[in-house]
């Protein structure tokens, strides 16, 4: 029997649901004391009353945590020491932090072109506080995911003069782009103490109740990881991709699908194609922060059920913040909420108040029926043209990724037959006018006050495991762990390479604790190196994929 | 800030062959420099994806011979990279980017006005599609084309010979020392587009301040007087010092340079086969130069031993090169068939080989001689001695007597079929295309 628990922090409600075998048994609400989140979380537990706690197989936790206190600017400093090397100066691109550059270069095959040179680690010694004092210390190579040489020397040298410092690596961030990668080493670090005391907190409060079900932490990209085994940073933005794994618990299994998440101030918007959510091009982004962190494509406009409505000149404005409650539910001023009850597209709120708050926004002569109707639905129709401008956007992302092989440009993404899911508090509000406008069926999703936690409660591991091999410099790197090692196989693999990308998957899914149901494989490439019209070796490209997804359907 | 768009196709599942220099590796180092960098980052870069040309796209600019669904082997590739050329194209004439650059494999600047297959590791001619294009499509009306590949830009110049609206410049070592043996100063123009190509053949050993000098002193000021709508760069990449098909010594400040001085709206990939010594270096410095960055802190690991060329000894050399380009004076020789509508028509014979697949064409060219626009075109071609074809060309803002003399040449070819494989009229006036063959006869592209 599968028993699952999601809870998922959001900044003003903690919401939690329990799952058993597809089914819905219990939901909670509680307040958010973002203070405390250990707290919230045991109480949005409690709240769910679960009668046989030890039957839990799984408890799935969506949180804020990383995400506010990046955005809060709550993080420590960290001290970031680059190996910047030549090519594009570092300044061009924006900084949010500061950095000191040393010299050491290697290049895109992992060959040192220059050494690094031991004065100027001396220098820095001496002027900070890094020989005595403990600290967080970032070190990032260019190209060091080819070659982590640079990056382990100074780290060694500075364990060497200072055992107390806390120091991480580029390299572990396997993937290109030294800039995203400096940033994302940085605030990993840089929250690293915050999260590994509210994992500890957690894991000691849970067990204190002798509850022995694993706890896993919801990712940007829509997967699980164990509490002790996930990198902090990758806890970011995990709230829009619940919500998009809530659609998924309500979709066909291969139905592609638009997801909109109407809120009170937000409104999120996805995409599913053929039953996988549409994964962003380029790592999410935070503050000022440009990271290598893996998200679903998600857009979060600020337009949701309660947003201010304003007389303007030309008629009214939406704006993007919320003062309060709707006009109908005893709020100050007029909302789309107000439009949709004044229309009867809902059934909640007070039909007097909603009409005296729309009649606010015309001149006195003119709040006639007709005109009332009019406006009302034209505050629909600029909701809809909101979300259906991020629709488009979102559209043109997938559309327009690019392509680097003949294969892929002959063989564009078809263009799907998409139904749009609408969920949240003003959902049935606008289904119908945002049916007409996207062309496509419309259907409503269920228990949008929790479906956060649903996502969390039904997500699974997603798991990525990319090989990229040099059989002539004989190194292989895995992109997702930074795992560098020896090739000892041959300079034109075949088959061996698939075996050998195989025995790497499994032992990277055992290390994180990941059970791998379908994984899709992408095909190898392969790239004869050649030198002097003599064939010399391969650079082989690889990858293993479990896509973001759901253990299984929900129903009521 | 300037927006920079950038076309990235790399096509790493295409090569010409195992070992051959246009592989996929060629430009898998680029993408590993450029992604590492950050260089989608900065704020001001734009990333497009590509498309697929349209043989209605090629036929504008190329004669596909003998007919456009016989090429041998397999368009796809070259119709991507033409393709992304013309994507980024209309995003510069757009204005949704100031400048860009078509980062794609497989190359096209050896690409004639006629096409028997691949040569010089081209097939199709990505910029000339791209220049026909925009004046076709988007009212674009004088384009200069400046190739700064290290080897001459044949094609190129052979597809805009006629063309007064087409500037072709081409900076090349020198044609006595290097493939494909043309590009001579004396290669001016037609008689209809006279001076409206320049040859500026270079010694071997040429380096950075030898070629900015050409560019500055004679390049340059060629442009200026032209005052083109569009300037488009054939970038090749070849003339870097660690080039092992060439014998020049240009770095990638060079390049970035270059990129600097030009200031085109458009620079798209030729050739360059030093792919781990100059590539990612070249490649990147060219880009941040379009994007107006600081391109200087770009450096190859290697570093250049050989003799550079002085500039002592370059200066009289262009010198003489420059009074040798003013005193050539046009020759042509009228040669009028029986069957040619009425006018003085010039004759050029032409042999092209392919050395791919290794097979000469020969070419037999008649240009209606015309003082109002480009002239009507008529290209008798010939595979080895096998197939025959014919091209009738009748230009961009035709006069109504070269409009006329197209048509009539074209029913001449069609009522006197006797040895021809087949026939395309090239009308470019008014953007439509036929291809007649024995077997099929008429097809509309």
């Amino acid at each position: 029997m599968s028993n699952h628990v999601g809870i998922d922090v959001g900044g003003t409600y903690t919401d939690a649901v329990f799952v058993q075998d597809g089914h819905i048994q219990h939901t909670a609400k509680v307040p958010t004391r973002s203070e405390n989140i250990v707290e919230t979380l045991m109480d949005a537990f409690d709240t769910l009353r679960i009668v046989d706690e030890k039957s839990i197989n799984q408890i799935v936790v969506s949180t804020t945590l990383v995400t506010n206190a990046i955005l809060q600017d709550r993080i420590p400093p960290v001290e970031l020491l680059l190996f910047s090397g030549n090519g594009m100066r570092v300044d061009a691109l924006p900084w949010p932090v500061g950095y000191r550059e040393f010299f050491g270069e290697i290049d895109f095959r992992g060959r040192e072109i220059e050494p690094p040179d031991q004065r100027e680690w001396e220098k820095v010694l001496q002027t900070t506080g890094l020989r005595e004092n403990p600290a967080h210390v970032a070190i990032v190579g260019k190209f060091s995911h080819r070659n982590s040489l640079h990056e382990e020397q100074l780290a060694a040298y500075l364990r060497h003069h200072n055992s107390s410092l806390h120091i991480a690596m580029g390299h572990e961030w396997g993937q290109a782009n030294f800039y995203r990668r400096s940033l994302t080493t940085y605030l990993n670090l840089g929250v690293s103490d915050l999260y590994h005391q509210f994992a500890l907190d957690l894991q000691s409060a849970v067990t204190t109740r002798k509850i022995k079900a694993p706890i896993s932490i919801l990712k940007a990209d829509g997967g699980i990881l164990p509490l002790a085994k996930i990198r902090p940073i990758d806890s970011i933005y995990s709230g829009p991709a619940a919500s998009v794994l809530a659609a998924l618990t309500q979709n066909e299994p291969a139905a592609s699908s638009i997801i909109v998440d109407i809120g009170g101030t937000t409104t999120d918007i996805g995409l599913i194609l053929s039953g996988v959510p549409l994964l962003s091009s380029k790592g999410a982004r935070i503050g000022a922060f440009s990271t290598l962190v893996r998200t679903l494509a998600v857009r979060s406009i600020p337009v949701g059920g309660d947003s201010v409505i304003r007389t303007t000149d030309q008629g009214f404005s939406l704006e993007s913040y919320r003062l309060g409650p709707a006009y109908c539910l005893g709020g100050n001023v007029p909302t789309p909420t107000d439009a949709m009850r004044y229309l009867g597209l809902i059934d909640y709120g007070d039909e007097q108040r909603a009409e005296e708050g729309l009649a606010s926004l015309l001149p006195q002569d003119q709040r006639t029926p007709k005109l009332l109707h009019e406006l009302a639905t034209a505050v629909i129709d600029e909701v809809v043209d909101r979300v259906v401008e991020a629709v488009d956007s979102l559209k043109r992302e997938w559309q327009a990724e690019p392509a680097y092989k003949v294969w892929e440009v002959l063989h564009p993404h078809e263009s799907q037959a998409f139904h749009t899911l609408v969920s949240g508090g003003g959902a049935r509000g606008i289904a119908a006018a945002l049916g007409k406008r996207l062309r496509t069926p419309v259907q409503l999703g269920f228990l949008a006050e929790i479906s956060n936690a649903l996502g969390a409660a039904m997500a699974r591991a997603t798991f990525d495991c990319t090989l990229h091999l040099d059989t002539y410099m004989k190194q292989y790197r895995v992109e997702e762990t930074g795992e560098q090692g020896k090739w000892t196989g041959s300079l034109r693999p075949y088959l061996e390479v698939e075996g050998f990308l195989d025995a790497l998957a499994q032992q990277q899914a055992a290390r994180y604790e990941i059970e791998i149901q379908d994984v899709e494989k992408d095909p190898f490439d392969f790239f004869p190196i050649v030198q002097g019209y003599k064939t010399v070796g391969q650079i082989v490209r690889g990858a293993f994929h479990q896509r973001p997804g759901v253990i299984g359907r929900v129903r009521v | 800030m300037k927006r920079t768009g950038i076309l990235f196709f790399p096509a790493f599942d295409w090569s010409l062959g195992d070992s051959h220099p246009e592989r996929e590796e060629r430009l898998l180092y680029t993408q590993e420099q450029l992604f590492e960098e950050g260089i989608l980052d900065l704020p001001q870069i734009k990333q497009f994806s590509p498309r697929v040309a349209s043989l209605h796209e090629v036929l504008r600019a190329q004669a596909l011979l003998p007919t456009p669904g016989s090429q041998t082997d397999s368009l796809d590739a070259h119709l991507i990279a033409a393709g992304s050329a013309i994507l980024l194209g209309e995003a510069r004439v757009r204005g949704e980017i100031a400048n860009g650059f078509v980062l794609a494999r497989p190359p096209g600047h050896h690409s004639g006005a006629t096409v028997w297959g691949n040569r010089g590791f081209c097939t199709l001619n990505n910029e000339a599609i791209l220049v026909n294009h925009l004046r076709a499509q988007l009212g674009i009306k004088k384009i200069a084309i400046v190739d700064t590949d290290v080897h001459h830009g044949d094609g190129t110049q052979d597809i805009f010979y006629h063309d007064p609206n087409v500037l072709f410049i081409s900076l090349h070592q020198d044609g006595r020392t290097l493939y494909p043996g043309s590009g001579f100063v004396n290669e001016k123009g037609g008689p209809n587009a006279w001076d409206q190509t320049l040859n500026i053949p270079l010694p071997p050993g040429t380096g950075d301040e030898g070629y900015h000098f050409v560019l500055e002193e004679w390049v340059l000021p060629r442009l200026r007087a032209f005052a083109p709508d569009l300037i488009i760069n054939s970038a090749g990449q070849d003339n870097h010092f660690t080039d092992p098909l060439a014998s020049m010594n240009l770095s990638a400040g060079g390049y970035g340079r270059i990129t600097e001085l030009l200031q085109p709206d458009l620079a798209v990939l030729e050739g360059g086969y030093s792919i781990e010594g100059a590539l990612p270096y070249v490649n990147l410095a060219i880009l941040l130069a379009l994007a107006g960055e600081d391109y200087h802190h770009v450096r190859e690991p290697q570093k250049l031993e050989r003799p550079v060329l002085s500039l002592a000894i370059l200066k009289p050399y262009l010198q003489g090169l420059k009074q040798q380009h003013q005193t050539i004076k046009p020759n042509f020789t009228i040669q009028n068939k029986a069957f040619f509508p009425e006018g003085n028509w010039i004759y050029i014979p032409h042999s092209v080989y392919y050395d791919t697949e290794g097979f000469q064409e020969n070419r037999h060219d008649y240009i209606r001689q015309c003082g109002h626009c480009g002239g009507t075109v008529y290209i008798e071609s010939q595979r080895s001695s096998s197939q025959k074809s014919c091209l009738v060309r009748i230009p961009f803002q035709a006069c109504s007597e070269c409009e006329q003399a197209g048509y009539d040449l074209w029913d001449h070819l069609l009522r006197h079929s006797e040895d021809r494989t087949s026939a395309l009229l090239q009308n470019q006036f008014h953007d439509k295309f036929s291809v007649w063959q024995r077997k099929e006869g008429l097809t509309q592209f």
